[in-house]
């Protein structure tokens, strides 16, 4: 079953000289695929992630995210399709300083209607499936890089979304908390989450079932 | 997001930046202060009316002459009044200085002090009588004979309020209270111009809060009654015309404009046609007083409006910082699934509980500049009323102006937002 697919995907910034950060890119994303997309910096991987994740619409082409399109989705729709069927990882984590780890891992379910009561038990148990449960108390700046980043994939996973979309998920962690997150993210992936990554680190993207490489806003 | 989340998340924030936060309350404290302290003014003077015209009874009025007023005259109109009705004469105040004996009753430090007397006549007590009488009181038999009898006025033991200002030094005049607590003073002779009067009743006033008349100033000049007659004869002259008040009270209102009518006619009949008294209805009288206290407390509203609008722009500015200073906070919880309804509240629920805590602030500041600044605090009844009515003003304030900027803060995109560092 195909997930999300994008035809002609076009996505131009405008400006002095009109920039296309996409150029007619065409893919398809299977659920349950791990997917990883590669290319040099500057090249529209992210501008790519967040048309898939709903935060960005493109200029031209078509999106439908389960089948369903997505152009004419008014902000109403497109933030109950986000907040219901993706999680987010991105590089720098994008933790709540303030809130300690289990209110972080809550925070989407505080937007939905989950009751109350199940919030906390069930980020408890995400907390858990990361091996953060010593931790749930603690703020974001008590925590090393690889444990933030861990908070972050719990995170994603608290409204139980079909598709997560990781922004060099380990650009700012060392080799170890790398592999440890990868580990996370397979782990995701054999219980049948789709997840695409971006990522520059060739080891990572080996871990992953098909790379996408992109040029100049091309699926090359 | 549910309503005490937002409150949650908009405490913390307010907890974390607690010096901004102060800051930008200030303002409306200091608005809710006004219109607290309005307000609180405002409701106790309306109660106090609203006692009075109760106490003062139905169909009361009063009026003015220049003529002296004899005994037969009394008889005369009161049989011309409406069944029932009450009429009171009473001079104006008279100065007098204390004589032998007396003197040592009433001096402020070295100096000697007067008092004031009245002459009334025993129908004086009819109407909002809220004495308290030893010994008895000035009775019709004293009018006749002329009797040089005197009945004091002795005001209660009150809590002297301290006063902030300091200028008005009452602790060393020696008042009747104060004498009469320890001395006793009925049937005692006394001078007061070189004449002998006796002491024959003592009128124990009650404490302000529970003295409902309208006019009830507390005199620090001891005030004394002698019979009407006497007064005429001891302190008027021919070549002064003393004011003398006509009360008549007719119980009701229905026929208050009839009794009008007859003094009004009786008045002319004795005194000629160029006499035109002024008839003053009570009613209309609590009516000015309500119009002149509104009047008054206008102005401190329209104060306490623009240090509201002052508030609200402080809290429009710190929303405004807020939200550019977490522009990449509204990102990510869009990307997390906040919807732009959302957003809003959160910094709307943030600015309304600013503007709570203001309220908080305000409200004992208000409190205490009652305390200090009113005229009079021992009718002062804390009102639940207003307590809610300052809430209220200081919720909806916050709210309106932070909506401009929350709904700035809505109407972001999550990709730009996001990238905001
Ligand atoms: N808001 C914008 N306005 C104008 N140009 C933009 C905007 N956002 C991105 N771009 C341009 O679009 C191109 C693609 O950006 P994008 O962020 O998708 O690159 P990337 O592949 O994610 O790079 P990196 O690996 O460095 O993260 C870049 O050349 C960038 O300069
Ligand atoms: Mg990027």
């Amino acid at each position: 079953m195909v997930i999300a697919q994008c035809k002609n995907l076009i996505k131009i910034y405008p400006g002095a000289q009109n920039f296309r950060a996409l150029d007619e890119v065409s893919l398809s994303i299977e659920s349950g695929e791990f997917v990883s997309i590669m290319g040099p910096s500057g090249c529209g991987k992210s501008t790519l992630l967040n048309i898939l994740g709903l935060l960005d619409e493109p200029t031209g082409g078509e999106y439908l995210l389960n089948g369903m399109p997505t152009a004419k989705l008014n902000d109403v729709r497109r933030t109950k399709l986000r907040r219901h069927q993706i999680g987010f990882i991105f590089q720098s984590f994008n933790l709540m300083p303030r809130l300690s780890v289990l209110e972080n891992i809550a925070l989407p379910m505080r937007y939905t209607n989950v009751s109350r009561e199940e919030i906390l038990p069930r980020a408890r148990e995400l907390a858990a499936r990361v091996g953060l449960e010593k931790k749930l108390h603690s703020t974001p700046l008590q925590l090393s890089g690889g444990q933030c980043q861990r908070v972050a994939c719990a995170r994603s996973l608290a409204n139980k979304p079909s598709m997560i979309l990781a922004d060099e998920p380990t650009g700012n962690l060392d080799s170890k908390s790398s592999a440890d997150i990868l580990t996370l993210l397979k782990e995701l992936n054999d219980g049948g989450m789709t997840i695409i990554m971006v990522t520059h680190d060739l080891k990572i993207a080996a871990g992953t079932h098909r790379t996408i490489h992109m040029k100049d806003g091309k699926i090359v | 997001m549910r309503l005490p989340d937002l409150m949650a998340t908009g405490w913390t924030e307010i907890w974390a930046h607690k010096m901004r936060s102060f800051l930008s309350f200030f303002a409306i404290a200091i608005g809710i202060a006004t219109f607290f302290y309005t307000l609180s003014i405002l409701s106790q003077k309306y109660s106090r009316l609203h006692d009075a015209a109760e106490i003062a009874g139905a169909g009361r009025l009063e009026t003015k002459t220049f003529h002296p007023l004899t005994l037969v005259q009394y008889k005369d109109l009161k049989m011309r009044l409406p069944e029932g009705s009450s009429l009171s004469f009473t001079t104006e105040a008279s100065w007098v200085q204390s004589g032998e004996g007396w003197n040592t009753l009433f001096h402020k430090g070295n100096q000697l002090v007067g008092s004031i007397v009245y002459g009334i006549l025993p129908s004086f007590k009819d109407a909002d009588f809220v004495y308290r009488l030893e010994g008895r009181f000035i009775n019709w038999q004293d009018v006749e004979n002329k009797s040089r009898v005197i009945v004091l006025v002795v005001f209660p033991h009150e809590k002297k309020k301290k006063e902030w200002h300091g200028w008005w030094e009452r602790e060393n005049v020696l008042t009747l209270e104060d004498y009469s607590a320890h001395h006793h003073l009925l049937q005692q002779q006394v001078v007061l111009n070189n004449q002998t009067f006796t002491v024959v009743g003592i009128l124990h006033l009650p404490t302000q809060d529970k003295d409902l008349r309208l006019e009830n100033k507390r005199e620090w000049i001891p005030t004394l009654y002698i019979p009407f007659t006497t007064w005429y004869d001891l302190y008027s002259n021919e070549n002064e015309n003393r004011q003398v008040s006509i009360r008549v009270v007719t119980g009701k209102e229905s026929t208050a404009r009839n009794a009008a009518g007859t003094l009004t006619s009786y008045l002319r009949s004795q005194f000629g046609p160029e006499e035109k008294p002024e008839i003053e209805f009570f009613r209309d009288k609590i009516e000015k007083h309500v119009k002149n206290a509104r009047k008054s407390l206008n102005n401190m509203l329209f104060m306490g409006i623009i240090a509201m609008i002052a508030g609200g722009i402080g809290i429009m500015n710190v929303t405004m910082a807020v939200i550019f200073s977490r522009t990449k906070e509204i990102g990510i919880r869009r990307a997390l699934g906040a919807s732009r309804k959302d957003i809003l509240f959160q910094f709307v629920v943030e600015a309304m509980l600013l503007g709570l805590c203001g309220a908080v602030a305000g409200m004992i500041l208000g409190y205490m500049a009652v305390l200090h600044l009113a005229e009079d605090t021992s009718q002062m009844t804390f009102s639940w009323w207003v307590v809610a009515l300052s809430v209220l003003i200081a919720l909806v304030t916050s709210f309106l102006f932070a909506l401009y900027p929350a709904w700035q803060a809505a109407k972001l995109k999550p990709v730009e937002a996001l990238k905001n560092e």
